[in-house]
């Protein structure tokens, strides 16, 4: 549990560093952000279907968060 | 019940922090865009409401759930927004009490809702009597179910309500903190949260790093009381309420990769302490010989969990589409694993509408104490379940959303979604006749969202 533990912070670490470590020669100048600008390009364009899937499926498998908390309310698992 | 219930808690928060990468680049909602799929209008200054209504269905008349929900979000010009979300869901239906199926019907016994009373009922499944236990005035509910069938119980019914609060302040220096709670409270199942957030911008907005906290706290208080892990099933009832503490945290990256694609990475670790057992939940200790029923057994799980999730979410604008893939890995102390794949593609249909199709894949290992049943005269182990929620199994949504711009910015949209579980009905360990039934409980389930957005000032 905690190599796999480890395992899976490292991955996420060296993913972080990677973005932030590469992102100076990443991005979008101001003049060209035309398409990040969109309504369609935000992470999460209709929270409640968001908020609705996330429900069914925390209710239906052993997994969830990720995408934000995946805390409870529930007592099922 | 505790069966179907939880909160996308703070999807709206964590998306509010990200906007940093949006800002400054759109324009008002009443400079909106009379294309709905090259929209740049933000919300500044108006204030959003979203309303949505979803219907939910179980196969094999199992569980059925209606939740209407209500958004308002609040944005000032300076980027403060404050937000409220309600919810109120109403469950009714079958769900699988935990037992395995058998060649013979199947007559359970659970405490009643009802004390001191002495009537024939019918629930939707027409075989649920109430009964007085012999020698004592304690009324106990019965119910019968037919041979070579899931066993479910059908006196499934609770409505929950939820309010969720947020508010992120943006500094003068653009950093966003947020704070935020919620509240939900059901028959036999209360839960509170509260969080904080931070959220940085980096490389003139490219990069924004946060990273968020949330503690909670639950109470379970099913209504017969909660039963001692691994005691029989009977018709008295049990003991008081338990509750469990949940943390957790997230930090994610969000980063403009070019000028068309878009990169999110999550990390989160949650720990949760306390009592995580379905107290309506048995599990069925069979013969080691035949595989027939002898006795019942409340389920038991671990009060740790730990979970951790690595989550890599894509935005790409391509061809005046724009597509949404994601991964996930999840890993727990309980030893699940699980896989995770998203992709959904927004096409345009006119510059009013668009459809969205979308596929799902998750694969998940079994937790370490799962059980499809227990075999009468060998040790009971320290925890056991039978949920199929912790069994190992593979499952497939797909998807279908329409959007259709109605003035301004304002959306109505629909999207239809079917889900699908497949796991090993007949395992190779499986003893005597039980090797005829099928063990596995998995869902198949269609769900409808109906939602309209609109905004003011």
């Amino acid at each position: 549990m905690k190599i796999k533990t480890l395992h899976m912070a490292a991955l996420a670490t060296s993913a972080a560093c990677l973005l932030l470590g590469g992102c100076s020669s990443l991005g979008a100048k101001s003049w060209d952000r035309d398409l990040m600008a969109r309504r369609s390009m935000q992470p999460v364009t209709h929270p409640l279907i968001a908020g609705a899937d996330d429900h069914i499926y925390f209710s239906k498998e052993g997994a969830s968060g990720g995408r934000s908390f995946d805390g409870g309310g529930c007592g099922c698992n | 019940m505790q069966l179907s219930k939880r909160k996308g808690r703070l999807t709206a928060a964590l998306g509010l922090m990200t906007a940093g990468l949006f800002a400054g680049a759109g324009a008002h909602a009443q400079q909106a865009s009379q294309n709905i799929n090259d929209d740049t209008s933000t919300d500044s200054g108006l204030t959003r409401v979203d309303t949505a209504i979803l219907f939910y269905q179980e196969a094999g008349g199992r569980v059925k759930a209606t939740e209407p929900v209500a958004s308002f979000t609040l944005n000032d010009d300076s980027g403060d927004v404050l937000h409220v979300k309600l919810t109120a869901d109403t469950l009714t239906g079958a769900t699988p009490n935990g037992a395995a199926p058998w060649t013979h019907d199947q007559t359970f016994i659970t405490p009643s809702k009802t004390q001191g009373q002495k009537t024939t009922v019918t629930s939707a499944s027409g075989n649920s009597t109430l009964v007085t236990i012999p020698g004592t005035d304690v009324t106990a509910r019965q119910y019968t179910v037919a041979a070579n069938t899931l066993p479910v119980d059908s006196g499934f019914r609770d409505q929950r309500y939820a309010i969720d609060l947020g508010y992120t302040g943006t500094r003068d220096n653009g950093d966003r903190l947020s704070f935020g709670g919620s509240y939900s409270s059901e028959h036999d199942y209360s839960s509170m949260s509260a969080n904080v957030g931070y959220a940085r911008d980096f490389n003139d907005k490219n990069t924004t790093a946060s990273v968020a906290l949330n503690f909670e706290s639950d109470t379970s208080k099913p209504y017969f009381g909660t039963p001692e892990p691994l005691t029989q099933m009977s018709g008295t009832l049990k003991g008081g309420n338990r509750q469990k503490t949940v943390v957790d945290l997230v930090a994610g990256v969000s980063q403009v990769m070019n000028r068309y694609w878009l990169m999110q990475v999550n990390y989160s670790l949650g720990d949760t302490s306390g009592y995580q057992t379905d107290p309506y939940r048995i599990i069925s200790v069979v013969d080691g010989e035949s595989g027939a029923p002898v006795r019942y057994l409340y389920e038991s799980r671990p009060a740790s969990r730990l979970r951790q999730s690595l989550y890599i979410g894509n935005k790409l604008a391509l061809w005046g589409t724009v597509a949404d893939v994601s991964a996930r890995l999840y890993h727990d102390s309980w030893g699940i694993n699980a896989e995770t794949l998203e992709v959904a593609e927004r096409i345009p249909l006119t510059s009013f509408l668009y459809v969205e199709p979308s596929y799902r894949y998750y694969h998940q290992t079994r937790a370490n104490f799962f059980r499809d049943y227990l075999i009468d005269g060998q040790a009971l182990p320290e925890n056991a379940s039978s949920d199929s929620r912790l069994a190992s199994f593979d499952a497939s949504t797909i998807g279908l959303k329409l959007g259709m711009r109605v003035r301004g910015n304002d959306e109505l949209y629909l999207r239809a979604a079917s889900y699908q579980q497949t796991g090993t009905s007949h395992p190779s360990y499986a003893v005597g006749d039980l090797r005829q039934e099928n063990l596995f409980t998995g869902v198949k389930a269609t769900s409808v969202i109906l939602g309209y957005s609109f905004a003011f000032y």
